[in-house]
């Protein structure tokens, strides 16, 4: 075996799918199309596969659910030719002391990554979540301690996610929460379930030998968690013109308006599901008819709930955004359209109040993309 | 005597230990341990009832559909709500693709890895793989280089996934061609899997996890364009249970007909029925509601439902039923003959249920439901040649037909979601705008009684003033992984392990085959 290169052509991968596979992980990690040759190079080091431990907490499988509707590289291609997954619960082929032995093997080489999904779970002394005599929380420790980076998929790796959600009956928290220590190398991809395309692209990084992307203060890529989803909603331009949707499977839905009013959270919510879209990028949450509920954000089920109702912490705009990382995203040139396009709207009046029901909008449109019928 | 701890048991969702006691080859006892405890009943008291769909999904990431949809019905039950029409097909269509997405992933991902040696593939002679493939009738691949990947695979000494897998066991039966073929449709099925979730994210967003089913209706809109898009994705997996799924079943079975002769388990079969017809009668849905005891019906009745808690961590009322349920973690120690599980005891009348696939198709068969009895009696004409002699329904009742029922019910569903797209494209051209109704009531009580893919799922719902005031959900990993009960009683899983052949104690792989035939 003589490096990545041989393993491709064994896996029956041609070069050209090697290259498009490596344009597409630039393009993902920020370095633009042409770092495409440098993801190469950096690929075709490496003689073995990184070893890699998938841990179940208090999860529902979801995540695990979502790697699988990966779209490229599918997730045949990553967990058998970019990873070798040694301890897997849902996909393992082992199980009981098999499955404890390929764990311990993999423990005492080293060097693996630890991908975590569920909440770690601390209630009756951890034992909520007993796996193999243990508990799950010591399960994370020993795994954790010598890997060389810990993504935390999911919301409730995050922080807990729904489980954590009052009145917390099971004590649940956040692989950061609970192990401080791993914060230098740890990686947080929420929403529930996790984006399967932020995996693979900080799965990438790594294997690059990249340092981690820029992260903002929740250990969260500002390349995917730095905008809201207010920002790239391609329903923002009804938004704009006051075109809001008042009731579910309405005309109004069928021409695609503002869900704003059925308690939308886009404008809080920093993800960029209108661009990396979901299930191989066939739709979204906006694009079904369902205002977004906020699973990426912080403590999303108390933060965000009652979902269909519009809060007072929606506060679309520029005031919605903190300076510190509205100055990163400007820096970074990725988004200067956004910044001005929320001042012009400030500015001409179009951003509406949470407090009222911003009668007044109604009055304020500006070609509208549908017309009503029968309506 | 020995006995054998397997925890973790891969290859399911969730966390699950058995615990079980061999003598001389064979299961003599058996103990089902649930190991995670997270509160979700807990966590949904207080909230709107709308909230309740958007978080009780959550329970299950392979199944949040059916979840998401026994939320919402338990909610419109409880507050008087008739979903229209439209309403009804998208929540059809939506749950069929999931049905198709689990159970092919159940297939060829969870639990095909108990019965295919992935390692012996690699001695398969290609010319002769194909010339099977034709024989058998199922579709072929590119064998020659799946097998030069697998080669690849296994020299460069990093299995991955297939690590310490159960490769050259004994109870592994199959000829080397056919463990190519069946890794060759392991890999397509992962994309075919992912296709069925394509349908569920144009019509409800994204999975796992989706948006729409909102208790009053749906709030996503069908459009011709939409549909088009959602036919041609059910047409590809369709074509793939009919064409690869179906004959592989057929194909695999005869190798392992000795399944035939254990795994029975509990003998009750309980369903409530899922996919409503226009009339939403559950004893009229595609698959409809009933009960058996042996191969005789009866009306499963909810309000005979209760849960025993004596075998598991709580410290709540025992014996309830779930509309007055109560769910209070109390861990003691992991202790046998006391409490060993976070699952509590559901039981029917008193009695334990087995719920899934093989409880759907046969209260359909004994009803007379016409494509499921076609569908069994070809099978069983099938199995019947292979075996050399004539086989019963009642064969059914034991490990193989626990198997073979998920694949044929998918064959049932895939073949029903047909008529549920046409149905839709028909409401659309009709005018048919109509995807939602608002509440009229802020009080009430009900249970959304449904079908996970894996079994009869209630959500019972009790509204106060707008606010969920009680909240209880019967999962089908709780009817199948059911500790004792208070009477002492096994849970089925538990039955069903008792009498299952252990050729090697270090490594019981035919008791994996039985845990997985639940799809836990």
């Amino acid at each position: 075996m003589q490096g990545l290169d041989a393993r491709l052509s064994l896996a029956g991968v041609s070069r050209r799918e090697f290259l498009a596979f490596c344009g597409a992980a630039a393009t993902a990690l920020g370095l633009g199309i042409s770092g495409a040759p440098a993801v190469a190079d950096a690929l075709q080091r490496g003689p073995r596969l990184t070893p890699a431990i998938w841990l179940n907490l208090g999860s529902c499988t979801g995540c695990t659910e979502s790697l699988a509707q990966s779209g490229t590289p599918d997730i045949a291609t990553i967990v058998l030719d970019m990873l070798s997954l040694d301890y897997m619960e849902t996909l393992g082929a082992a199980a009981g002391t098999q499955a404890e032995s390929a764990l311990d093997d993999t423990l005492r080489r080293g060097g693996h990554l630890a991908i975590v999904e569920g909440a770690v779970m601390t209630g009756e002394a951890g034992n909520t979540l007993r796996i193999a005599g243990t508990t799950g929380d010591a399960l994370l420790e020993r795994v954790c301690r010598d890997a060389a980076l810990v993504i935390a998929v999911g919301s409730c790796a995050a922080d807990g996610g729904w489980v954590r959600a009052r009145p917390n009956p099971a004590g649940a928290t956040g692989v950061l929460q609970h192990l401080p220590q791993l914060e230098p190398r740890l990686v947080n991809l929420p929403t529930c379930p996790v984006n399967p395309e932020w995996v693979v692209a900080v799965l990438s990084g790594h294997l690059l030998g990249l340092p981690l992307p820029p992260l903002d203060d929740l250990r969260r890529p500002l390349t995917f968690f730095g905008q809201t989803i207010h920002d790239n909603c391609p329903r923002r331009g009804h938004f704009a013109n006051g075109e809001f949707v008042e009731r579910f499977g309405s005309l109004e839905e069928s021409l695609g308006w503002c869900l704003y009013d059925m308690g939308c959270k886009g404008p809080v919510t920093r993800t960029d599901c209108p661009r990396v879209r979901w299930n191989r990028g066939v739709s979204w949450c906006v694009e079904s008819g369902s205002p977004c509920i906020g699973c990426g954000s912080p403590d999303w089920v108390d933060a965000g709930a009652p979902f269909l109702s519009r809060t007072n912490a929606v506060r679309p705009g520029i005031a919605g955004l903190r300076p510190e990382v509205a100055g990163e995203v400007v820096a970074a040139g990725a988004a200067g359209a956004f910044a001005i396009w929320g001042v012009v709207e400030t500015a001409r009046g179009r951003l509406r109040d949470t407090m009222d029901s911003g009668e007044t909008d109604r009055t304020d449109h500006e070609e509208p993309s549908g017309t009503l019928k029968n309506g | 005597m020995a006995r054998v701890a397997i925890d973790p048991i891969t290859r399911i969702e969730g966390h699950l230990r058995v615990e079980i006691e061999v003598d001389s080859g064979v299961v003599k006892d058996a103990w089902v341990s649930g190991g995670l405890y997270r509160g979700m009943e807990t966590v949904l008291q207080g909230r709107a009832p709308a909230d309740a769909f958007y978080i009780a999904q959550r329970i299950c990431g392979v199944c949040p559909i059916s979840h998401g949809h026994a939320s919402t019905m338990g909610s419109e039950a409880a507050l008087g709500i008739k979903i229209p029409n439209n309403a009804r097909i998208v929540r059809n269509i939506i749950e069929g693709a999931e049905f198709l997405h689990s159970h092919v992933l159940w297939f060829y991902t969870l639990t095909a890895l108990d019965y295919v040696d992935v390692v012996s593939a690699l001695s398969a002679n290609i010319a002769d793989t194909y010339a099977l493939a034709e024989k058998a009738g199922t579709t072929t691949a590119d064998f020659g280089a799946i097998q030069k990947r697998l080669a690849g695979f296994v020299k460069g000494g990093q299995l991955s996934i297939f690590t310490n897998g159960y490769w050259g066991h004994p109870a592994m039966k199959l000829p080397a061609e056919l463990n190519l073929i069946a890794v060759a449709h392991y890999l397509e099925a992962l994309q075919i899997q992912a296709q069925a979730a394509e349908i569920i994210a144009i019509m409800g967003g994204k999975f796992p996890h989706f948006m729409t089913s909102i208790p009053g209706g749906t709030s996503w809109v069908a459009s011709e364009q939409r549909l088009a898009d959602v036919l041609f994705r059910w047409q590809g997996v369709s074509d793939f249970i009919t064409n690869t799924m179906i004959p592989d079943t057929l194909a695999i079975a005869p190798f392992y007909l000795e399944a035939a002769g254990y795994g029975k388990g509990v003998g009750n079969f309980l369903a409530w029925g899922v996919f409503d017809d226009v009339s939403m009668d559950p004893k009229k849905r595609v698959m409809p509601r009933g009960a058996l005891t042996g191969l005789t019906p009866f009306d499963p009745k909810p309000e005979e439902v209760t849960e025993f808690i004596k075998h598991s961590w709580y410290d709540s009322g025992d014996n309830l039923n779930p509309a007055k349920g109560e769910t209070k973690a109390d861990f003691t120690t992991y202790d046998l003959n006391g409490k060993y599980s976070w699952v509590k005891a559901p039981r029917l009348n008193g009695k334990p249920m087995e719920v899934g696939p093989l409880a759907r198709m046969l209260v359909a068969y004994v009803d007379g439901v016409a494509p499921v009895k076609a569908l069994v009696d070809g099978a069983l004409g099938a199995l019947s040649k292979a075996a050399g002699k004539k086989l019963p329904p009642t064969v059914l009742v034991s490990l193989l037909g626990r198997v073979a029922a998920r694949n044929l019910e998918a064959k049932v569903i895939a073949d029903a979601m047909g008529g549920w797209i046409g149905e839709m494209v028909a409401a659309v051209k009709g005018g048919d705008s109509k995807y939602f109704v608002e509440a009229t009531q802020s009080d009430g009580q009900g249970a959304g009684l449904w079908e996970a893919p894996r079994g009869a799922l209630g959500h019972w719902v009790n509204v106060s003033g707008g606010k969920i005031a009680n909240y209880q959900v019967v999962t089908p990993s709780t009817w199948d992984c059911s500790p004792r009960d208070d009477a002492g009683v096994r849970g089925p899983m538990e039955e069903a392990l008792v009498g299952t052949p252990i050729a090697d104690p270090t490594k019981p792989l035919e008791a994996l085959r039985i845990v997985h035939s639940f799809d836990p």
